[in-house]
């Protein structure tokens, strides 16, 4: 992953520090951005699947807000309490739940190969399998990771689900859903 | 499955743990102790062949000053809690930011950041433990010092003082970490602090200079070990050459490792050469930007075939030498030509600078970035390269040698070929030893390639140990194992000290396979 030095510049680690009077670089940004309004959620991800989580996040009252490809480290600029999902590979995700160390909340990940579903809730039981009639199953997993962003359950959670294959890809990829 | 039922520390009472959490609460702030499912998944995430339900922490504590560390490890003397300590989290492949086992509390310094001195006269830091990378080298740059860092790979969001406690590499002169570390200030179990070297004369001003202070050294105690919690550290950073002058040299043939090695080594011993220099094999080069299944989607060992087809589609060579000259323009001259005529003895290397070397594949472009201390995190590619979340690095040491390297390149392909993983491996050439690291990649969701994994490691362990190689480091799944390799005389080494300096074993128990 390489970073330009506006996206270095963009995360919190780049503060700048004076001897003796470096403040956490997380703590500092919190509260210099607008803090995020009601109901929304950034969305990353830059292609069908981002735009079909969006539609089922919209369903359940969510009003996400398209941010393009994930660049984790862009996240510690967002203000604290924001909500952010979306998918990514490999190296995000790495990088992103590292970098969520006592910084944020997981709420969900997922695993999702062309017919089956890895889920992992931080916040109670999962409901069903991603499937329903006229829909994509990246729009039931936008209205799972939404009632799941509105609860107020606890405990970690984790289950697989079958589907029917997916027509349009066989390609794996890695969901999120976080509160910073 | 559900996990929803409270982790707590092992031979802890509920009742007990609740007074450790109130008393934590009192010393920190409530929102400093973390116990929430979700705020602790962060802290559970591992890349190595163990099972999720091993590392699983009760809480994580993020303090900001010594003296609370200091009341933080009163009150688990008090309770018998059992502390994990991380700097920034980012020993990633290594265990990442989770705990040693399951009900460990994190210690997790992160929001000690602060920068406490940069002298560019005498070119040193003095550093908290959640310093990182990044922040040190903004801070340079903001104040215009003439001085460069050593960052690992994942520079920017990595630590030093992280790094340099587990004894990391960079790709510098001062790539060998704690060979550039001077003084300490450790937290005890007791709850002392003490300060290593010319830190125990009051207003001393050689604390960052004179490593060995008065009396047995000590300062390696508090690295790769669990007797102490170390909160400040000294370093020395190197001041910015007049000239740099990265390079690219490519072999073609597996059997040239053993000439790269013997060629390089009077040329590092000599300081001809004094970077840490990394030979680096094809399939590392390439998967830090391209993935596996654009050449193979057999889930067996990647076959020599796609491994020369990559070479060409790509421009890697089957080793990649990536090194660097420093100094003054007619140092630079001088020493190129004795490289030069070193390398093109046999007529096997290609010699490659600037732009040629730049229009080849691989990686000379962050390479040459990293050489000179700069920050960038293209190593995390190599994540995609087989997907599934496993990763674990296997590094034994050798003396640089071809013949040893010749040796340790052969065997680590058999074992992880005999178990179906690729070779993923670069060489870190030291002044006279050689770190070879190998990123054991799988896919951590397939549970018959985690059991595969798993055992590949232990069989490298094992084989190494028995051909005299031992590793520089571990992750915590095998720290235990790796620990039996160097004998039971320096574990009882260990196992006394650890006695002597935290008797209740509160802290980092199991770490480098010290517990009571």
């Amino acid at each position: 992953m390489k970073l330009t030095r506006r996206q270095l510049l963009k995360n919190g680690l780049l503060v700048g520090a004076a001897p003796l009077a470096m403040g956490a670089a997380w703590t500092s940004q919190a509260g210099v951005a607008d803090a995020p309004a009601q109901g929304e959620i950034s969305l990353y991800g830059a292609d069908r699947s981002a735009t079909e989580l969006g539609l089922g996040l919209r369903q359940k009252g969510l009003t996400p807000r398209y941010e393009g490809r994930l660049d984790p480290l862009s996240l510690n600029a967002l203000p604290s309490g924001t909500l952010a999902t979306g998918f990514t590979d490999e190296a995000g995700l790495v990088l992103l739940t590292s970098l969520l160390a006592g910084r944020g909340r997981i709420l969900a990940l997922g695993r999702h190969a062309a017919d089956a579903d890895q889920l992992v809730s931080h916040r109670g039981p999962l409901a069903g399998p991603l499937v329903a009639e006229g829909s994509s199953w990246q729009a039931a997993l936008g209205r799972e990771y939404g009632r799941l962003a509105l609860t107020g359950r606890a405990g970690r959670h984790a289950r697989q689900f079958r589907r029917p294959a997916d027509a349009t890809g066989t390609a794996s990829e890695l969901s999120f859903l976080i509160r910073l | 499955m559900s996990t929803s039922e409270r982790i707590l520390p092992k031979g802890v009472a509920a009742a007990d743990f609740d007074a450790a959490l109130a008393r934590f609460r009192e010393i920190l702030g409530a929102d400093s102790v973390l116990t929430d499912s979700d705020q602790l998944a962060p802290y559970t995430k591992i890349m190595m062949a163990g099972d999720d339900d091993d590392y699983i922490p009760s809480a994580a504590l993020l303090p900001t000053a010594t003296e609370q560390v200091q009341e933080i490890v009163r009150t688990c003397n008090q309770y018998k809690i059992p502390i994990w300590t991380i700097s920034t989290g980012k020993n990633l492949g290594y265990g990442s930011a989770a705990p040693g086992e399951t009900g460990q509390v994190m210690l997790d310094m992160h929001r000690m950041n602060r920068i406490l001195d940069v002298d560019p006269e005498v070119c040193t830091a003095l550093l908290e433990p959640g310093v990182t990378y990044q922040q040190l080298y903004d801070y340079i740059k903001e104040n215009d010092l003439k001085l460069w860092l050593d960052p690992p790979a994942p520079s920017a969001i990595a630590g030093p003082v992280g790094n340099t406690l587990d004894r990391g590499v960079g790709y510098t002169p001062y790539g060998e970490h704690f060979m550039f570390q001077c003084g300490m200030e450790v937290v005890l179990a007791n709850g002392e602090v003490v300060r290593t070297g010319m830190g125990g004369i009051e207003n001393s001003s050689s604390w960052q200079v004179f490593k060995w202070g008065y009396g047995p050294y000590i300062d390696g105690l508090f690295t790769q070990s669990n007797y102490g919690i170390v909160t400040k550290m000294g370093l020395w950073l190197m001041p910015e050459p007049p000239a740099y002058w990265p390079f690219l040299i490519q072999y073609q043939d597996p059997e040239d490792i053993e000439e790269i090695v013997d060629v390089l080594r009077p040329l590092r011993i000599s300081q001809i050469i004094p970077n840490a220099v990394v030979i680096v094999h094809t399939l590392w080069d390439a998967g830090t930007h391209v993935t596996r299944k654009t050449y193979y989607e057999g889930t067996d060992s990647i076959p020599r075939e796609a491994i020369e087809r990559i070479k060409a589609d790509e421009g890697i060579g089957e080793w990649n030498v990536y090194a660097a000259l420093y100094g003054t323009p007619e140092q630079i001259e001088v020493n190129w030509k004795i490289v030069e005529q070193a390398f093109g003895a046999s007529g096997k290397a290609k010699i490659m600078y600037g732009e040629e070397a730049e229009k080849r594949g691989g990686g000379f472009s962050y390479r040459s970035a990293l050489m000179k201390g700069d920050m960038n995190l293209q190593e995390f590619g190599l994540y995609n390269w087989r997907g599934g979340g496993g990763s674990m690095w296997f590094a034994p040491v050798s003396q640089a040698k071809g013949s040893e390297t010749k040796d340790q390149t052969a065997l680590a392909q058999r074992i992880l070929g005999k178990y179906g993983f690729d070779y993923v491996a670069e060489y870190i050439v030291g002044w006279r030893d050689m770190h070879h690291v190998i990123d054991l990649l799988y896919n951590r969701q397939d549970p018959e390639e985690t059991q595969r994994a798993h055992d590949c490691f232990a069989e490298l362990i094992d084989e190494f140990a028995k051909r005299g190689y031992g590793l520089y480091r571990t992750n915590t799944e095998f720290m235990e194992q790796v620990a039996g390799t160097f004998g039971e005389p320096l574990r009882e080494v260990h196992r006394t000290l650890k006695k002597a300096l935290d008797p209740n074993g509160i802290l980092s128990p199991g770490k480098s396979g010290i517990r009571l």
